[in-house]
Formats: C-alpha cells, sequence, structure tokens
C-alpha cells in the first residue's frame, strides 16, 4: 500500500518546484534584453506610451517589489493578460482552454507507446540475439532516428491526402460542434475540453469516432517515438536482472528458461523502466509541440511557439509554469506506481 | 599490483594507433555489423556533403543562390521527379519545391549544412564538457559540486524544450540555436570526461608527474583524453545524431536556420506549408529521407560502440 | 537518514541542520550580492539597472538552486536509474545534490536579500 505520508510529502515538493521555476522565469525575462512595453505598444510607440504602459504594468516598481507581486500572482496562476497571441485575454484561460488538448495527445501517445514498447522489450530480450531480438533494436534504432517532423507530414500524405482514409488536421470534424457543458442526472458539469472524453461524455457517437480519427495520426506520431525509446529500455534493463544471480539459481531448479524470465524478471524489470516514463514525459512534451504543429492542433504546444515567436512573455512565463507543473505532477504519479511495484522505496 | 602498473606504463608509451588497434573496442565494434553499416552511412553522408560543397553550390559548382532565392521563370515550380513524370530518370529526380527550386541539389546542400553545424554543435559541447568535467575532477569537493550538479540539473531538462526557452529569451538565429544546444549536450560530456579523470587521477603516474611540478590541469588533460577517447568518441557520436535533429527541428519550427536556406529542418517545413494538403510529397519526402538516414547511422554506430565498450551488454541468457 | 516528517524532534534536528546549512551560504550570497550591487554602480550603471541586474542574477541562482534541490528528492531515484541505463557510469546521488543545491539556492537568496536592502536603504529607490 502506498502512504498517505509518502503521498503528502510528494506533493509538498510542488510548492518548491514552482516557487523555483517562478524565480528562473523572472530572472530570465529581467535579464533579457527588450522591454516588454515595447511589444505591447509597438516600436514605432512614443516613449510617453512606453512610460505609461510600464507604469501599468508596474515595470517602473524596484525589481524586488515586482518580484514578490510576481510570486504572489504566480501562486494563483494569474500572469495577467497575453500581449499578443491572444491579445487582452488572461493567460489563465488561454492555458486552461488549451491544456487538455495537448495533455490528451500526449496521454494517447504514451499508451501507444507504452503499449508496443514494453512488450516488444521483453521479447527482444528474451529472444536475445535472435533474430527477433536484431529486428526489434534496428526497430527502435530506426523510430528514434526518424524525426516526428518527418514522420508526420508522410502520414498525413498517404492516409490522409492521397487515400483520403483519415482526416489531414485539427480535432474533430467542422460539423461538430460541442456545447460547454454536460448534463448528468439533471446537473449541468464542465466538460473536460479532451475531444474523445467530451463527445462519449455528450453520447455523440459520431463525433467521437470524427475526433478518434483525427486524434489517430498524431498519436501514432509520438507513440513510435515512445515505443522505440522504452522497448530499448525495457530490452536492457530485463537483461540486467536477468543477469542476477537469484535468476540463475531459479533457472539451475529446473524451470523453463522463459517462464522464469517473465515470472521473477519482469516486476524487476519494470522498475527503473517506469522512472523513465516520467523523466521522458518531458520529451514527449516536446514531441507534443512538434506534432501539434504539423497536424494543426491548437493545443499549448503551438501556443507556445507563436508565443515565442511574438514575444508575448505573459503567455511564455505562465506555458513554462504549466509545463513544470505537469512533469512534477507526472512523476508524482510515477513515484507512486514505482512505490506499488517495490515496496522497499517507502522506506 | 606491480605488473599493473608496468603495463600501463607500457601502455601509456605506446602510439595511440597502436593502443586503438590492440583494444578489445575496436575490434568488438568491426564486428558488429550493424555498426559497420552506420560508419558507411555516415561516410557516404560526408562524402555527398563535399561533393554538395564543391559541385552543387561552392566553387566549382552553381553559385549558392541559385539553392537559396525562387528560381520561377526558369523552370516549373512543384515539378514531380522527372521519372515520375516520365522524362527520364536523371531530369529532377526529387523534384522542384513551391519557388522551383532543384529539390535534389537542395537536399545535398542540406547535407553539407547539418553535418557542418553538426560538428560545431558537437565540437563545442566537447570541448566545454572535456573542460568542465577536468575542472570537477581536478579540485573536486566545492567545485566538483557546483560544477556537476550544475550539470545534472541542465541534464534533466527535455533538450528540445530547453532550447526553446534558450531561442525565447535570446532571439531567433542559427546561432542561438547552436549556443542553446551547446548548452544541451556539455553535461552529457562532462559527466563523462570527470569519471575518466577521477580514474586517471587515482593513478600513480599522474601522482608522479604533479609530484615533478607539473601540477596544472593541462597534464590532467594530457593524461585524461587518451583514456576517455572511446566514452567520449562515443558520446559524440550518439549526440551528433541528436543534434542533427533537434536543429533540424529548431528550424522545423522556426528558430533556427533563415527561410529561405536549404536545410533539412527548413526544407521540411516548406514542404509542410506547400505540398501537404495537395499531394506534393516529394517537397516533404526527399529531405527527410536524407535526415532519418544520417541520423539513424549515427545512431546505429553510436549504439554498437556503447556495446563495444560494455561487453556486458553482449552476454547471453541462456 | 531519518525520515524528517517521522517525529517532531527528527523534524526539528532536520531543520536546524537545513536552515544553519542556508544560513551560511546566505551571508556568502549576501556578500557577493553586495559587491556586484556596488561594482554595477561604480561602472555607471544606474541605480534601477544595476539593482535590477544584481537581483536578478541573485533571483536566477536561488530559482537554480531551488529548483534543483526539489527536484533531485523527487527525481532521485529516477535520475539515478535512467543514467544507469541509458548514459554511460555515474556516481549521482541524491544526497550530494540535495546539499549542494541548498548552498546555491541559499547563496541566491542571501544575494537577493543583500539588493534589496541595499538598494532600498542606500539608494533610497
Amino acid at each position: 500500500m502506498v502512504s498517505k505520508r509518502f503521498v503528502v510529502k510528494r506533493l509538498l515538493l510542488l510548492v518548491p518546484v514552482l516557487f523555483g521555476v517562478a524565480s528562473l522565469v523572472f530572472a530570465i525575462l529581467h535579464l533579457a534584453p527588450g522591454d516588454p512595453a515595447k511589444v505591447i505598444v509597438g516600436q514605432r510607440a512614443s516613449t510617453a506610451q512606453v512610460q505609461q504602459v510600464r507604469t501599468e504594468l508596474g515595470l517602473n516598481d524596484p525589481i524586488w517589489i515586482q518580484y514578490v507581486r510576481f510570486l504572489g500572482d504566480a501562486v494563483v496562476f494569474d500572469f495577467g493578460n497575453s500581449y499578443q497571441i491572444a491579445r487582452g485575454t488572461p493567460v489563465r484561460e488561454v492555458l486552461v482552454e488549451r491544456l487538455p488538448v495537448t495533455i490528451e495527445l500526449a496521454l494517447y501517445g504514451q499508451v501507444l507507446g507504452i503499449l508496443f514498447g514494453i512488450p516488444l522489450g521483453i521479447l527482444s530480450a528474451v529472444k536475445q540475439d535472435s533474430i527477433t531480438d536484431h529486428l526489434t533494436r534496428v526497430g527502435a534504432l530506426a523510430g528514434i532516428s526518424v524525426p516526428i517532423f518527418w514522420s508526420g507530414p508522410l502520414l498525413i500524405l498517404l492516409f490522409a491526402t492521397s487515400l483520403g482514409w483519415l482526416p489531414t488536421s485539427g480535432r474533430i470534424g467542422t460539423a461538430f460542434f460541442l456545447p460547454d457543458t454536460w448534463t448528468l442526472l439533471g446537473t449541468e458539469l464542465p466538460l473536460t475540453g479532451m475531444v474523445t472524453v467530451d463527445t462519449l461524455l455528450l453520447g455523440n457517437w459520431e463525433a467521437f469516432v470524427s475526433a478518434v480519427q483525427h486524434l489517430f495520426l498524431p498519436a501514432v506520431v509520438i507513440g513510435i517515438y515512445s515505443m522505440a525509446l522504452l522497448s530499448r529500455m525495457m530490452r536492457s534493463s530485463m537483461l540486467e536482472v536477468v543477469r542476477q544471480d537469484y535468476m540463475r539459481t531459479a533457472r539451475a531448479k529446473g524451470q523453463g528458461a522463459k517462464i522464469t524470465v517473465l515470472k521473477h524478471g519482469l516486476r524487476n524489470a519494470l522498475i527503473p523502466v517506469i522512472t523513465v516514463i516520467g523523466i521522458q514525459f518531458g520529451t514527449l512534451l516536446g514531441g507534443a509541440v512538434l506534432t501539434e504543429t504539423i497536424f494543426g492542433i491548437g493545443g499549448i504546444g503551438t501556443m507556445l511557439v507563436a508565443a515565442i515567436g511574438a514575444t508575448d512573455y505573459p503567455l511564455v512565463q505562465g506555458t513554462v509554469l504549466t509545463f513544470a507543473l505537469l512533469f512534477t505532477l507526472v512523476n508524482l504519479g510515477v513515484d507512486i506506481t514505482y512505490s506499488y511495484l517495490d515496496p522497499r522505496i517507502q522506506q | 599490483m606491480a605488473a599493473d602498473t608496468r603495463t600501463r606504463t607500457a601502455a601509456s608509451s605506446r602510439g595511440l594507433f597502436d593502443r586503438l588497434r590492440a583494444s578489445p573496442f575496436l575490434s568488438n565494434l568491426l564486428s558488429n555489423r550493424l555498426a559497420v553499416a552506420g560508419l558507411g552511412i555516415i561516410f557516404a553522408m560526408v562524402v555527398v556533403a563535399l561533393y554538395a560543397r564543391l559541385f552543387v553550390a561552392g566553387p566549382f559548382g552553381a553559385p549558392l543562390s541559385d539553392l537559396t532565392s525562387s528560381q520561377l521563370g526558369n523552370a516549373q515550380n512543384k515539378a514531380p521527379p522527372g521519372w515520375l513524370a516520365g522524362q527520364g530518370l536523371l531530369t529532377d529526380i526529387f523534384g522542384t519545391d513551391a519557388q522551383a527550386r532543384d529539390i535534389y541539389e537542395r537536399t545535398l546542400y542540406g547535407a553539407w549544412l547539418a553535418l557542418k553545424w553538426g560538428t560545431v554543435t558537437v565540437g563545442l559541447s566537447t570541448v566545454l564538457g572535456v573542460g568542465l568535467g577536468t575542472l570537477a575532477a581536478y579540485y573536486g569537493d566545492v567545485t566538483d559540486n557546483v560544477i556537476m550538479r550544475t550539470m545534472d540539473v541542465l541534464l534533466a531538462f527535455p533538450s528540445l524544450l530547453l532550447a526553446l526557452a534558450l531561442v525565447a529569451i535570446f532571439g531567433a538565429s542559427l546561432g542561438n540555436a547552436v549556443i542553446a544546444l551547446v548548452l544541451v549536450y556539455t553535461p552529457r560530456f562532462a559527466r563523462v570526461v570527470r569519471g575518466a579523470a577521477l580514474k586517471v587521477l587515482e593513478d600513480e603516474y599522474v601522482d608522479a608527474t604533479v609530484a615533478l611540478g607539473a601540477s596544472d590541469p593541462r597534464v590532467l588533460v594530457k593524461h585524461v583524453l587518451p583514456n576517455s577517447l572511446a566514452p567520449i568518441t562515443v558520446q559524440s557520436t550518439l549526440n551528433f545524431g541528436l543534434a542533427i535533429i533537434d536543429l533540424a527541428a529548431l528550424s522545423f519550427l522556426g528558430f533556427g536556420a533563415a527561410p529561405g536556406t536549404p536545410s533539412w529542418g527548413i526544407m521540411l517545413s516548406e514542404g509542410v506549408n506547400n505540398g501537404l494538403l495537395t499531394g506534393q510529397w516529394w517537397l516533404s519526402f526527399f529531405p527527410g529521407l536524407f535526415l532519418a538516414v544520417t541520423v539513424l547511422g549515427f545512431n546505429l554506430l553510436g549504439d554498437g560502440m556503447r556495446d563495444a565498450l560494455d561487453p556486458r551488454m553482449r552476454e547471453t541468457v541462456d | 537518514m531519518s525520515d524528517p516528517l517521522g517525529s517532531t524532534a527528527a523534524l526539528r534536528r532536520y531543520l536546524r541542520d537545513g536552515l544553519g546549512l542556508l544560513a551560511r551560504s546566505a551571508l556568502v550570497g549576501a556578500a557577493l550580492g553586495a559587491v556586484l550591487l556596488l561594482g554595477l554602480l561604480a561602472t555607471g550603471e544606474s541605480e534601477r539597472a544595476a539593482s535590477t541586474t544584481a537581483f536578478a542574477l541573485g533571483a536566477l541562482v536561488f530559482g537554480f538552486g531551488t529548483l534543483s534541490w526539489s527536484g533531485s528528492v523527487l527525481l532521485g531515484g529516477s535520475v539515478e536509474s535512467a543514467q544507469r541505463f541509458l548514459d554511460t557510469n555515474t556516481d549521482w546521488t541524491e544526497a550530494d545534490s540535495r546539499r549542494a543545491m541548498a548552498r546555491v539556492a541559499g547563496a541566491g537568496l542571501g544575494a537577493m536579500l543583500a539588493v534589496a536592502v541595499l538598494g532600498s536603504v542606500v539608494a533610497g529607490l
């Protein structure tokens, strides 16, 4: 069992993580050249206009006061309004709207990667140096080598443009319009923002099919990369476990080698692989940025790219902190899974 | 112990080449068919890159502007490869892009750019990593802690996201993209070099040199470099593939090479913008194929090198 | 290491050790921050620009240290195993990293405080 204290301890760590990221973001934005006020009013604005915006934003206060104010706002995830990309809209609203999109994409990609990567890695280890092993290893290497921004376009060209089996971009067919809320037993509840979940909640089967069709290729593109990485990890982790003494003893007792491997080795071999899934989540987010760009999905990744391009600082700040929060939460989840598999870790 | 020291001294007095030939590393590596295939791919790409630099654009070929600026007016845009249109194998073998530029020439020149910027990125990371790793090992204690812990943190960031953040701060340009990636890759080298340097420091012959008065990190670099050559090479090879992919990704997103540059990342982004919905697959296919094959070459070789360094991995289950 | 959340005594000991470590590095940081601020002022920077740069650098160090400290605690196990499989041999340990990063964060905090105090008292910002 996972103790409550273990979870509380991990959750408490969120505070310094976000505190640290917020301080870093603050410091970097104040060290970077350029005046945010100029971004808002434009390069050709008069000095008076720039000064006015600076006063409005509090940029003329001493920096330590700005820092304390920034931290106070960051606690409630208030980064002010977007300068350019979603002009005038509070960053928090933009994030709430975009975040589920990216989470949905990353989640399906990761699930595909785990479903295929781990069995392939086990297979490769069990049949070490066989044809299967060689094919899996080369396949995994190829999966890591093929960039998302090549496999993505090629899959679109093949399955969407040429064959017409799947849509080219977006999240759901244009004919579908999803309301903001759904009703359960007479109460109105907000939707999640993830189309595959929302369409099911609304009971709109056709819209669900459309959402799945839209999500399929992007999830596969992310999944291939994740699968390649996980199968490599799983293989080497499995081989390492198999070499340990108790495995030799178990084999010497006369059980079939393959059954022994699966029975005793799997649980131990999974432990390091699961921890890597957490760390690898960051790479997955990077992949999501590219995938969203290719498939025209309006998630947090495309928004980050646009915000960087337009030096929309509040939006960049909000996104960076959101990524940090996500990363920490995912690793918290991984930690809990980990302690299920390896009860020693709690002490 | 005494015998051990003698062998080591003998080994260090022999030439680098002899030692390489005698090492199990190289024979392990050469018996790995995949690694040899990777080596072949890299060699082929180097040839392509040099050919492109010399004969496609450059001193003996057309001026670079033929590859970068629009060729509309001279030729048809988005023309499919000649062998598809029944015009013979060698006319427009990869087709032309939205500005009627020859994709074959641009893709070939892309190999030169990828290898050039990959070399700069990996080279700078190696130099910085060797320096920092050696300093950390040599001074130990606080210096070691500060350097290596900083490296650890940098290592924990996902490379593309960290590079994006840096580019967000310092502005989008190829130079900044390279600097960002150097920052991202340096820790891997520092780590490897520090490990090797610590091993060398434990050896007596460095103690002896230091006792003779040569007490600065230069001595260490002189002894560390030969001893950490193999792990550094493995890291360089693996990171070379990564550097090429990450640089292309940054260019693809618009934060690297300038628009119009015949680099694979830019060509892929132009392919997505101009050919994705209308079905001109050759705009994306050929530059991406070269990119993927090159990266695969580095990954195959790097992977084989790692196995050759760590023979444990070759042990079989049964 | 005993669990700091295990008992009141353990928590008190943990905090005392931690605060001592922080205070010592904060002193070093404060000195560095003050020197940096005065140095920037001496090069002819305006009071605002000098305090902004010095404070932001302190915040940079502080943020880096805090993030890495919590990162070490959170990801300690994961990083150790990830490096065992994906990287070459390492000797990364969570405990080392935590102590080193607590020092870094303390120094950054000291620098920020020193700049804020010096800036508001001396320069009257």
